[in-house]
């Protein structure tokens, strides 16, 4: 039993830190408001940012790139919906569309059709002192990779930030009530922009770690519906903190399962293993339908344009 | 307000000195001059009403003071210093306060939350709550610091936006329209407490469209009249008269209604007399209607109640006390949980909130008189004959528009008022249940509206429910009265004395002398 057991949980959190990361990162932009769709987008550019990045200057330089990368991605649709005034499901459709179309053509013109060098920089798990030698949740939680450390970290961080800072006060605020965080005096445009920035940041940071922790290498459309599975755990997570988190474990979960299935010998086609998150994404959301937790302003379209 | 007042300087009346001055405010929204060269100048430790119909502007001249906008032209100047706003986050600053119409609370996050929202660093709860608590106290207006907004009445709801202003040290109020939310008790309350507050040494800017509100309460009053001030005055020197007359000048009405409105005057406590009715049978018959609302909050209990062909029954009583939900029953809006409900098919309402409920604003008034009967209208859509029925509604309702084409939310609020009431009415001949008539309409066209549904014609005339906040608008209008009070509908006998309105106050608090309603009311 803990033979398989072991090797699925391990599997399920490695599979959900970066599922976490773009998570997270969506949260805090629709916090403020504002849904970004065009988080697929964000996560393949991180992909192509951190593997070129990583290729120059090792990997940590690798995880700057994805972040910056996908910064830049977030600013296209920052610029578009919220000083064009463009619709958001639009602008993120285009921005999953453009993401997705850009990273195939750069990176085939930038390493041709043999692909990438095979000597792309990775980060190996460290196993922590003391705490990977606890049974069960040693293996488990203390023998992973730096970014699921660091996640252990950013987590409650960004949970206090949420709700004992004033910036994270009004963040939520904007997201409940644009009239009413502008008759505080809140600058909303400058919020939403920084919110939506940090989501892409945190979006391509999912991106170089599915590439320099897990995959090794850059194939083109690997970011594989994540951008859309980490809007649902956002919905299933309720918008909070702790809860998006745990939700990102399920979704990393329902993607283990597939390699503890496979690896059972189930004689069922892979296709279908590979279809458990996202068939998982659509039960979950029609059994979650209705309860009106969301952020505010999300319902409101035509706010997300306005100053 | 008490350590303020101590911080005035002893000897010389506070009153002399200037709080605020607004000078030659010009404000254009695209080709719309919303201020003209407005002006005013409150002075410190007074209450100062600004006045003015629907549009007059008194809101905007208010934003401009509380940098919500920048003016095009004109000058402030805050204690005699010229400055410039361009945020409301610097007039806050400067300790200006703004209670909006319209709060600008959050539901879903707590009183605290809500009240701490713009600061900067850290956010301790606790610590903001402990001051919020101290300064609600202080000023009177207690508030529960761990509340959700969401789960406040709107009274309270009111209390958090002013302790919002004061915990930001505000020095001088502005309140937008603060009784049209209020029932009559808590607008004497509140208009109490801002007396109170000024004769401390706070200022207070009043805006309100009520005059019976501005006289009791105000030091010095400011008209404005499309843009423009019209009268600018200590109360002292005005009469009811004057002010009548700058409201509402000669020859301009809202909507272009082509000519002066005659005013109607403040209406007297009387219950009009009752209209001979030779056919017995009511219209609309509640027996043991009981209604639980979705939060299992018991909202009507046991009501018996018949209104009957050409009576007009006002319903009074306070928000959450019952009328809401028994008017929607009778509109077939709610179903009751347990009772019977005799009406016929076709009931027709306007809700209170017009905009949302009753029409689309985007929508041609064609259109929206096409929505408005349902399943009637089925398949191939016979446009000109629609479009000749709007035209005719137009005619008969008095509905000033430039042709059935228009979008509804190119009309006046009276305008709309007057389709949404036709519309009803060419619906559902028998019956209309009317929620708020007047609500957020200005006095010419509150007067029109309460007008028309005393004349509201038919053979045989309808029967006709309706609520108001404004107890002087049941009074003038109903034929009968019923109070709710605490889910239980009583009807209030008339007084003896026409101007004498204990009783129905007394029947909105819950004290006796009013009698129960019976299937046949005490006809």
């Amino acid at each position: 039993m803990e033979a398989l057991l072991i090797p699925f949980l391990d599997a399920t959190i490695r599979t959900a830190t970066p599922l976490a990361y773009a998570a997270l990162g969506e949260l805090v932009t629709e916090r403020s408001g504002v849904i970004n769709i065009g988080m697929e987008g964000i996560i393949i550019a991180g992909c192509l940012g951190g593997l070129v990045a990583a290729g120059a200057g090792g990997a940590a330089m690798g995880f700057l790139g994805g972040a910056l990368a996908g910064a830049g991605m977030a600013a296209i649709f920052a610029f578009f919906v919220l000083r064009l005034r463009a619709d958001a499901i639009i602008t993120g459709t285009a921005l999953t569309l453009l993401g997705l179309g850009l990273t195939g053509t750069l990176y085939r013109g930038l390493f041709g059709l043999e692909g990438a060098a095979l000597g792309t920089p990775s980060i190996a798990p460290i196993a922590l002192p003391g705490l990977s030698s606890l049974p069960l949740v040693g293996p488990v939680f203390f023998t992973q990779t730096g970014m699921t450390y660091l996640l252990y970290l950013f987590v409650p961080a960004l949970a206090w930030w949420l709700a004992r800072t004033q910036a994270g006060l009004a963040l939520r605020a904007v997201g409940e009530s644009r009239a009413a965080a502008l008759a505080a005096g809140l600058d909303v445009q400058r919020l939403r922009w920084g919110a939506i920035l940090f989501g892409g940041a945190m979006g391509g940071l999912c991106g170089a770690t599915l590439v320099l922790a897990q995959v090794g290498t850059f194939t083109e459309g690997m970011s594989a519906g994540r951008g859309f599975i980490a809007i649902a755990i956002v919905v299933l997570g309720r918008w909070r903190t702790v809860g998006t988190t745990l939700a990102a474990l399920i979704f990393g979960g329902a993607f283990a399962l597939q390699y503890l299935l496979q690896a059972a010998g189930w004689a069922l086609p892979y296709h279908l293993f590979l279809a458990l998150p996202y068939l998982l994404t659509l039960i979950l959301l029609a059994a979650l339908r209705g309860r009106a937790e969301a952020p505010a302003e999300l319902a409101s379209q035509e706010s997300w344009s306005r100053a | 307000m008490t350590q303020r007042a101590a911080t005035e300087p002893m000897g010389a009346d506070p009153r002399d000195h200037e709080a605020l001055a607004l000078e030659g405010i010009t404000v254009r929204f695209g080709p719309v001059t919303a201020l003209d060269g407005a002006h005013c100048t409150i002075r410190r430790g007074t209450v100062h009403a600004i006045l003015g119909e629907n549009g007059a502007g008194k809101t905007t001249l208010m934003r401009a003071a509380f940098g919500w906008l920048m003016p095009d032209a004109g000058t402030i100047r805050l204690h005699g210093a010229p400055v410039t706003f361009r945020t409301s986050a610097e007039a806050i600053a400067q300790g200006i306060g703004m209670v909006h119409q319209h709060f600008m609370l959050i539901p879903a996050m707590t009183v605290t939350e809500n009240i701490a929202l713009g600061g900067r660093g850290r956010f301790d709860a606790g610590t903001t709550a402990a001051r919020i608590t101290a300064v609600a106290d202080g000023a009177g207006l207690p508030v529960d610091p761990v509340a959700r907004v969401r789960d406040l009445a709107v009274s309270a709801q009111q209390r958090v936006e002013i302790v919002k202003a004061l915990v930001r040290d505000a020095r001088i109020l502005i309140l937008d329209e603060p009784t049209a939310v209020l029932t009559p008790d808590q607008a004497t309350e509140l208009l109490r407490w801002v007396r109170t507050f000024a004769d401390a040494g706070g200022t207070v800017v009043l805006i309100t469209h009520k005059l019976r509100e501005a006289f009791a309460v105000a030091d010095d009053l400011t008209v404005l009249r499309q843009g423009r001030t019209v009268l600018s005055a200590a109360r002292a020197l005005v009469t009811e008269a004057h002010l009548i007359e700058a409201l509402t000048g000669a020859g301009v009405g809202p909507g272009g209604a082509g000519g002066p409105v005659p005013y109607h005057p403040m209406p007297t406590a009387r219950v009009a007399d009752a209209p001979e009715v030779d056919d017995p049978a009511p219209v609309l018959r509640l027996d043991g209607v009981r209604y639980v609302d979705p939060r299992g909050v018991t909202r009507l209990r046991a009501v018996d109640l018949a209104v009957y062909p050409g009576e007009i029954l006002g319903v009074i009583g306070v928000e959450g006390s019952g009328p809401r939900e028994l008017l929607r029953i009778l509109a077939g809006r709610l179903t009751p949980t347990t009772g019977r409900v005799t009406r016929p098919d076709a009931v027709g309402f306007v809700p209170e909130d017009r905009l949302h409920d009753a029409v689309i604003p985007s929508f041609s008034l064609t259109e929206n008189l096409v929505l408005a009967d349902g399943g009637e209208a089925r398949g191939w859509m016979d446009w000109s004959t629609w479009r000749t029925i709007t035209r005719d509604l137009l005619a008969t309702a008095d509905v000033r528009a430039a042709g059935p084409d228009v979008p509804m939310a190119t009309l006046s609020g009276g305008n709309q008022q007057r389709f949404v009431v036709g519309r009803e009415r060419r619906r559902a001949a028998a019956a209309l249940i009317v929620e708020h008539p007047t609500r957020g309409l200005d006095l010419t066209a509150s007067a029109r509206i309460l007008a028309d549904l005393r004349a509201l014609g038919g053979n045989p005339r309808p029967a006709v429910v309706f609520h108001s906040a404004d107890l002087d608008e049941v009074l003038a209008v109903a034929t009968r009265v019923v109070a709710c009070f605490e889910g239980r509908v009583r009807e209030v006998s008339p007084p003896s004395d026409p101007t004498d309105r204990t009783p129905y106050t007394r029947a909105m608090t819950g004290s006796v002398e009013t009698t129960a309603v019976s299937s046949g009311g005490t006809r």
